[in-house]
């Protein structure tokens, strides 16, 4: 399309130019052909007027002589003196001579012809009419005979006397009564006719020419040239019948328009060509152009679908669970662009609410297919593991593997048990979620590294037990780090404060919101943003009760777990077995902080915090001794033989058997070793 | 915790009664610490009056047993309740031991 306009165009330009060539060249032709016309009549005017100024001075030196000579017929030798005089006066004049009709004289025969040559030597006397010079029959005589008047002959050579191109002019001679006896002629030279001529050049290459009556050349340049095309110029000299011509070669007239014109077509062309190549490169850059909108198109095109995709991996419709009363979620992600690097993803499986929040390094594209590898491995490695310090290990793995491109992950992991409020997470390296229980505060975390960074690092899991009521806030930094107009940060004080007031997990997001979007104004947001609200509502643990025991660190003491138990279990209405076990685990928990905790021979407590809910029991054992996790002991192998089997180890082994979930602790000094039971 | 012990030539019948928790396992292990020169022979420990065994308690039949396995003898546990099965079963020690009614 581009290309035919473009041709189009090329097309109309050729044409405006030539129109304007071709005027222009018809103007200035016209032109030149005036300027030509004017300078050759001018020329051969003045010319011209020259040559009849001499002309007439040779009639009327002539007409003088002849009318002066009437006076002397009689004595016919006085007039070669006359004639003499004459000439004298007037160099032009070749030869004067008077040439009487047949038998004037009779002394000098039929033809008496007295004839004046201008020779080198001076001027020459001597008669030349005769039977062989018969000039009766001769135009210069004829003429001025019949007519009376005076008459231009045609050039010709004189032979006879100066030898040279001469032309004659003759007036007849009248006697007294009036009569004609003869002719006075005189013969004018014509080389200076040459000179005159000559001088007619209104160009270099022109030339003019003097012609007869009868077309004879009186005086030209020594050579003319022949032209294909010219103009001529032509003017009648008076009285003489000769014709003075003007001969202007055309070439020499137009040749410079030509050659300009030749020039303006050569640069006109070189001009076209130039436009072509303009024309080209613009439809190619406007091609390109439309080539990247186009490309561009297509790119937000597919932003939007891979935000479709993205959105749709993470659970959005709220709130999630509809018919559990025990728990009450909302989450919102805001990516900064048109996809993000921001995951969060909660489901449950066996009554355990599993959920992640995180953060990809970086923007766009590239961290949202972070994104989602790594939200497909949360799904998959917790699919088939409940400890939240696993998955994060497990999933640190796969992403150091792969990671090529050093982009790593924030990522917090939580598993919350939601028959009893247990609530086991791993940080790796994310923002530490706020807990919302009694108090408000940050949750205490274990910073650690994000993931993809160190390989083979094994991430500890930490604990907490969620009450009825209680709630974790989650998010991102694009909360903490949200920007106002003066690249203020939102910060962590701003968002605990936001935090305020029993609300539900939907109205708590919500004011998050307003507050964050109140603070950064109209300042463009600089990351993605994501907040993940949960919320425990188990009636379950609104009815708990709690039971304690406390020990002195003696094997002694270790019946009192038994009472302790059975007071439970009574209460509980548990059956005989559960109880056996119950009372089973706790004693083996208790002698190993007994046997290994404290050193032998030194004094220390044991206490024994039973939490009795509805659907589920947890005891939680804590010392102050040296740390100690029974949890990192080697696992027995039961199935051993004999002498394979060693004899320790099955302690631990077999709380992990009974219990539910457990897990060790240390804080504020103290080993914590949290088992719980669901019931 | 009563443990009572009674010889009759190769054949040594161990009798449990009560709760053998861990204070009890370490009385116990003194008590039966002999017996394993006897390891050569059948030990039966009968259980028909255990009621509760930890892992201290386990670890006890766990030194006859490897005693006796050195020794080419036997250890037969005798009449275990549903509990003290179930802790055998979670243990494996069902495995490792003869076990008669």
């Amino acid at each position: 399309m581009y290309a035919r306009q473009g041709l189009l165009m090329v097309l109309l330009a050729a044409l405006l130019l030539e129109v304007t060539s071709l005027i222009q060249y018809f103007y200035a032709k016209k032109g030149l052909r005036k300027e030509a016309d004017s300078r050759a009549q001018s020329e051969m005017t003045a010319t011209r007027l020259r040559i009849e100024n001499y002309t007439l001075s040779v009639e009327n030196d002539a007409r003088l002589l002849s009318w002066a000579l009437s006076d002397f017929l009689d004595n016919p030798d006085e007039l070669p003196a006359l004639i003499t005089k004459m000439m004298d006066n007037n160099p032009v004049i070749a030869n004067g001579f008077v040439a009487f009709k047949d038998n004037y004289y009779p002394q000098h025969g039929r033809w008496y012809e007295p004839v004046v040559t201008r020779l080198p030597e001076g001027l020459v006397l001597h008669q030349i009419g005769s039977q062989e010079h018969d000039y009766f029959s001769a135009d210069w005589y004829i003429k001025p005979m019949q007519t009376g008047d005076g008459y231009w002959s045609e050039p010709y050579f004189d032979k006879d006397g100066v030898k040279k191109l001469v032309v004659t002019y003759s007036v007849p001679v009248n006697d007294d009564s009036g009569a004609r006896v003869g002719i006075l002629g005189v013969d004018v030279e014509l080389d200076w006719l040459n000179v005159l001529v000559s001088m007619v050049k209104p160009y270099k290459n022109a030339f003019s020419t003097l012609t007869s009556r009868k077309g004879q050349l009186i005086a030209a340049p020594p050579e003319t040239l022949s032209f294909e095309k010219s103009l001529r110029y032509e003017s009648d000299i008076y009285r003489t019948g000769w014709k003075i011509s003007v001969t202007i070669p055309e070439d020499e007239l137009y040749g410079h328009i030509k050659k300009i014109s030749t020039l303006v077509l050569f640069l006109q062309i070189l001009g076209l060509m130039l436009l072509i190549l303009i024309i080209q490169w613009t439809a190619r850059e406007q091609i390109k152009l439309e080539n990247i909108s186009a490309s561009r198109e297509k790119i937000e095109e597919e932003l939007k679908i891979a935000r479709g995709i993205q959105m749709a991996m993470i659970p959005k419709v709220f709130p999630p669970y509809p018919e559990r009363k025990d728990i009450d979620i909302y989450a919102s992600i805001l990516p900064a662009k048109e996809v993000g690097g921001d995951l969060y993803d909660f489901y449950i499986r066996d009554e355990k609410l599993y959920f992640c929040i995180g953060d990809v390094s970086g923007k766009g594209v590239p961290a949202s297919l972070v994104m989602a590898v790594t939200r497909s491995l949360f799904r998959t490695v917790s699919a088939h593991e409940n400890s939240p310090g696993h998955i994060v290990t497990s999933l640190n793995e796969s992403m150091s593997e792969m990671n090529e491109n050093n982009m790593f992950v924030t990522f917090f992991c939580g598993v919350l048990d939601l028959r009893n409020g247990n609530l086991r997470y791993c940080n790796a390296g994310h923002n530490a979620p706020v807990i919302l229980n009694t108090d408000k505060s940050i949750l205490p975390v274990e910073p650690n590294v994000p993931l993809g960074i160190v390989p083979g690092m094994k991430f500890q899991e930490q604990e907490i037990e969620l009450r009825y009521d209680d709630a974790i806030f989650l998010y991102t930094d694009g909360l903490t780090e949200a920007e106002n107009m003066n690249h203020d940060f939102f910060g962590e004080q701003r968002m605990l404060d936001a935090l305020s007031g029993l609300k539900g997990s939907r109205s708590h997001l919500e004011e998050m919101q307003k507050a964050v979007e109140s603070y950064v104004g109209h300042a463009p947001q600089s990351d993605d943003l994501t907040m993940l609200f949960i919320h425990y509502l188990n009636d379950d643990s609104s009815s708990e009760s709690e039971k304690h025991l406390l020990i002195h660190n003696d094997i002694q003491q270790i019946p009192q777990l038994a009472a302790f138990v059975e007071a439970i279990a009574e209460k509980k209405q548990l059956d005989h077995s559960l109880s056996l076990n119950l009372n089973l685990a706790l004693e083996e928990a208790v002698t190993n902080v007994i046997m290994y905790a404290y050193p032998k021979g030194t004094d220390g407590l044991v206490d024994i915090e039973a939490i009795i809910r509805e659907h589920s029991l947890t005891f939680i054992v804590s010392d102050s001794g040296q740390p100690f996790d029974p949890t990192s002991q080697p696992q027995a192998d039961i199935s051993l033989g004999v002498d394979d089997r060693p004899i320790g180890g099955l302690g631990i082994y077999m709380v992990r058997n009974i219990m539910d979930s457990v897990s060790y602790r240390r804080s504020d000094g103290k080993n914590i070793l949290t088992m719980i039971k669901n019931i | 915790m009563d443990i009572t012990i009674k010889t009759q030539g190769t054949e040594t019948i161990v009798t449990f009664n009560g709760r053998l928790d861990t204070p009890a396992a370490q009385q116990a292990a003194a008590q039966l610490e002999p017996l394993q020169e006897k390891a050569g022979g059948t030990i039966i420990l009968d259980c028909k009056d255990l009621t509760y065994i930890s892992s201290s308690g386990l670890r006890i039949f766990l030194v006859l047993r490897k005693a006796a396995s050195q020794n080419g003898g036997t250890v037969i546990v005798r009449s275990i309740g549903r509990d003290i099965r179930n802790v055998f079963m979670m243990t494996g020690f069902l495995n490792l031991f003869q076990i008669e009614d």
